[in-house]
């Protein structure tokens, strides 16, 4: 079964390549003004077909190093551009993307995580429009028979049975969030304190990676700038340092790695997860002075024996955000860690423990040189 | 028959306009799109997706009118990219957003955006905070009520009733109960009016933190751990000031601390009122009846937060008006621990200072009102002196108010305690403890001023009055 279906997508691929059956019928159609479609297949970017993701030209899959934890959901993610423009190039931030570009992300699962590839139900796509007034997010749920999915701005609340990476049998409160709580991670204030939203992924660190087209494997920034997505990338892509690959961190182990990769890995981490709240230009991440930005060096604001602002029941009992070498003294883990609502962290997207993000936590904060906070 | 009688008395007693609390006359019989201008969305009832739904793509302008009956929610009502909307119900308990099913860790009604108002309805156990305005300028929120049916519970939901970080405010006629930190917040805020609410078992029941420019009054706090407060929190850029605490009552304030955490956690059950770390604040014609502990505190920040360094803020990130406040100020840092410039006059006090703490062992601060005072009544007005030069428990003229604590016009007892010496002497179980507390009697110098440096609070205008 698993052979024929392998056969028939690398069909269908060089059916494609040869020009003779294009994969849509119809080019990206991405309004730039007002609600978009009621149908995600009215836009013509992507369509799942049972076993993976499949994109219209132009629309380009890409992964990220180190991923945002969401309950074990799998993400596909994929950028379109229009014809005729381009994204431009940044060192640091998510790349300028030009008015009608797409990002699309669908979050799926599998049954059983050990065999991720097999049984997957496509949850929901989340697709963020630049329009000329700054980006917007909308909901797309997909439906029971998993033929398309439609706008859903109210969002959902599911419950998923799964078996995790371990055989653990697992039960996730899934959110599908609203509309309007896309912004709760998606949102930044700028130098006049106004808000606007943002995506969070596409920055050069996370990007520079390999990825394995349906034509082969490639960087994925070379292949972006390849397909005239991209501008402004420099033709010497090792003066980028990417963030750690997560997924070879899960594979080897927190315990494998060297102490210097797992305080990079940790901080790639604590980047992916919390910086999109917790960076100075964070809604919320300004009232707690908490910065977890990879490139924030300030050891206050990293929460070295610092005192939360008003975390109420969030401490656990605790009196500051990081103790160095305690990290059951920290309520940094013990907000990553625990599951209790009202206390977690992050605020949305996690209902369990990420038990190789908590390992990770654990071993970066008691290789720092110990002090006694007070 | 015979039953009839009183309850209409009682009817007619609380519409009386002069009493405190919400003006319950204020029911929405009907309410419609009718005359409303601009967009109007009709929620049946009992219809969360079209709730969800229309909350999600609003536009500026919107009235979005509730049905009769409850709405079960299993997320939160988040309002965003709109100014000017409108949430109206048929009146508290008539309609109910309830939070009951969420399993996600969300708030109830959760608002960014200008000119929002809320009313006539109630919003029921809330995950985390019940109505939340984060942001927001001219905010109104009229006849809500926020409440956990679980009672006085550590695990409900932080708070009922939560402006923050918002300007021009006005909370009336709502009312907020069971909260496991503050019932009815206004916070990080500049220009707030919260007048006529009832407030009830809540751990804090009305909060002022870190606002300025706030008239409170023609509330009703009871049964609260702390009855009515005002303070600020370490670190927070925005001073709290001129916050004129006036014509409320405040009685039985005697609920046991189910806080699960903050710096609420630390009030003493038995607290009507306590100024912490604030300044330009007044308590005037109010009326505290049976706090078991202390109808007024006036105390430094530094009883929950010891290193002064803790509440210091850069000058470059300092927000609302402060230069004026002469704030302690070292090279580029502000620090806001003082409890300063704070008048206390012409309040009632009645039946309260009966059993400090209640007996209970946590939490310190009000462990020590316990030790202080053992078996003797507390008097209603406490100040820490905490930064006075001079203090004597014996000779006036020994005692300093360098803090500018008026105490003149006030029917009550008053004390201050160096509170450093007392706790020093509690540990080592000297006895008679209350000797070392400076007792004068009215007109209480040199405490007897009434009134504020640099003028009086000016009356608070904002563009909803």
């Amino acid at each position: 079964m698993k052979r024929a279906l392998l056969i028939s997508l690398v069909a269908a691929t060089m059916l494609s390549s040869c020009g003779e059956e294009p994969l849509f019928d119809l080019a990206p159609s991405v309004p730039v003004t007002g609600t978009p479609p009621m149908l995600l297949s009215e836009m013509n970017l992507v369509r799942w077909e049972g076993d993976g993701f499949v994109y219209n030209e132009r629309v380009v899959p890409y992964a990220l190093n180190t991923p945002l934890f969401s309950d074990y959901t799998r993400k596909d993610r994929a950028i379109y551009v229009p014809p005729g423009a381009s994204a431009r190039y940044d060192a640091r931030d998510v790349f300028d993307f030009p008015v009608g570009s797409a990002i699309i992300k669908s979050f799926s699962f599998a049954e059983d995580l050990r065999e991720p590839n097999l049984n997957r139900r496509v949850i929901e796509t989340r697709v963020l429009i630049r329009t000329a007034d700054g980006w917007r997010a909308w909901p797309y749920r997909w439906n029971d028979a998993q033929t398309d999915a439609e706008l859903k701005p109210s969002g959902d609340v599911l419950t998923i049975t799964f078996t995790d990476p371990r055989g653990a049998a697992q039960t996730s409160n899934y959110l599908v969030p609203q509309r309007n709580q896309c912004q709760s991670c998606h949102e930044r204030k700028d130098d006049d304190d106004e808000t606007f939203i943002t995506p969070i992924g596409p920055r050069a660190r996370d990007l520079h990676r390999e990825f394995m087209y349906p034509d082969g494997a490639e960087n994925q920034l070379t292949r972006l700038a390849r397909e005239g997505l991209l501008t402004g990338a420099p033709a010497d892509l090792s003066s980028i340092t990417p963030a750690v690959d997560f997924a070879s961190v899960e594979a080897r182990g927190v315990a494998a790695l060297s102490e210097d990769e797992a305080q990079r890995a940790a901080r790639d981490y604590l980047d992916v997860n919390c910086a999109h709240c917790h960076n100075p230009a964070g809604v919320q991440g300004i009232t707690s002075q908490l910065f977890l930005n990879w490139d924030n060096d300030d050891p206050f604001n990293l929460g070295i024996c610092k005192r939360p602002g008003s975390a109420g029941a969030g401490t656990g009992g605790l009196d500051h955000d990081i103790v160095p070498g305690s990290p059951d003294e920290s309520i940094l883990l013990f907000r990553v860690q625990t599951t209790e609502v009202g206390a977690m962290m992050p605020l949305l997207g996690r209902s369990l423990t990420h038990d190789t993000g908590v390992a990770l936590l654990r071993r970066w904060i008691s290789e720092m040189p110990a002090e006694t906070c007070e | 028959m015979r039953r009839v009688v009183p309850l209409l008395l009682v009817a007619l007693v609380i519409s009386c306009g002069d009493d405190p609390g919400p003006d319950t006359s204020a029911t929405h019989p009907n309410v419609n799109c009718e005359g409303v201008t601009g967009e109007c969305v009709l929620i049946a009832p009992s219809d969360t997706e079209a709730l969800l739904d229309a909350v999600n793509l609003l536009a500026d302008n919107t009235t979005l009118v509730l049905g009769l009956g409850a709405y079960a929610l299993d997320n939160q009502v988040t309002i965003r990219n709109a100014d000017g909307v409108t949430l109206i119900g048929q009146g508290i308990g008539e309609t109910t957003l309830d939070f009951s099913g969420v399993t996600t860790q969300v708030n109830g009604v959760d608002v960014v955006g200008d000119r929002f108002l809320a009313e006539g309805f109630t919003i029921l156990n809330a995950t985390k905070d019940a109505l939340r305005v984060e942001d927001s300028d001219t905010v109104t929120i009229r006849a809500v009520e926020t409440t956990w049916s679980t009672g006085v519970d550590s695990g409900n939901g932080a708070y009922g009733i939560y402006p923050v970080k918002c300007e021009n405010v006005l909370v009336e006629d709502s009312v907020a109960s069971f909260a496991s930190d503050a019932g009815l917040y206004v916070g990080q805020c500049i220009g707030a009016v919260v007048r006529n609410n009832h407030v009830h078992d809540n751990v804090a029941g009305l909060e002022i933190e870190n606002t300025q420019f706030v008239d409170v009054y023609g509330n009703l706090a009871e049964d609260n751990t702390g009855g009515l407060v005002v303070f600020d929190l370490p670190g927070n850029p925005i001073p709290g000031r001129d916050v004129y605490v006036h014509d409320n009552m405040i009685r039985n304030n005697n609920t046991r601390n189910f806080a699960p955490g903050g710096t609420v956690a630390q009030i003493p059950p038995g607290t009507g009122s306590f100024a912490m770390a604030s300044r330009r604040v007044i308590f005037e014609n109010n009326t505290y009846e049976n706090n078991a502990t202390v109808d007024i505190a006036i105390v430094s920040g530094l009883i929950v937060a010891s290193d002064p360094s803790d509440w210091g803020t850069p000058v470059s990130e300092m927000v609302g008006q402060w230069e004026d406040l002469g704030l302690v100020q070292e090279g580029e840092t502000v620090f806001n621990y003082r409890s300063e410039n704070v008048v206390v006059k012409n309040n009632s006090h009645t039946g309260g200072g009966t059993e400090a703490n209640l007996g209970m062992l946590e939490p310190e601060l009000g462990l020590l009102f316990l030790a202080v005072y053992n078996e003797e009544t507390v008097d209603p007005i406490i100040y820490d002196a905490i930064g006075e030069s001079a203090f004597s428990p014996t000779d006036p003229s020994m005692n300093s108010n360098d803090n500018h604590v008026c105490l003149g016009d006030n029917s009550g007892s008053f004390a201050s305690l160096d509170l450093e010496r007392l706790a020093a002497r509690a540990e080592s179980l000297e006895p008679n403890l209350i000797e070392a507390l400076f007792r004068p009697d009215a007109p209480f110098a040199p405490f007897d001023c009434t009134t504020l440096d640099g003028g009086p609070i000016a009356p608070i205008t904002i563009p909803q009055l």
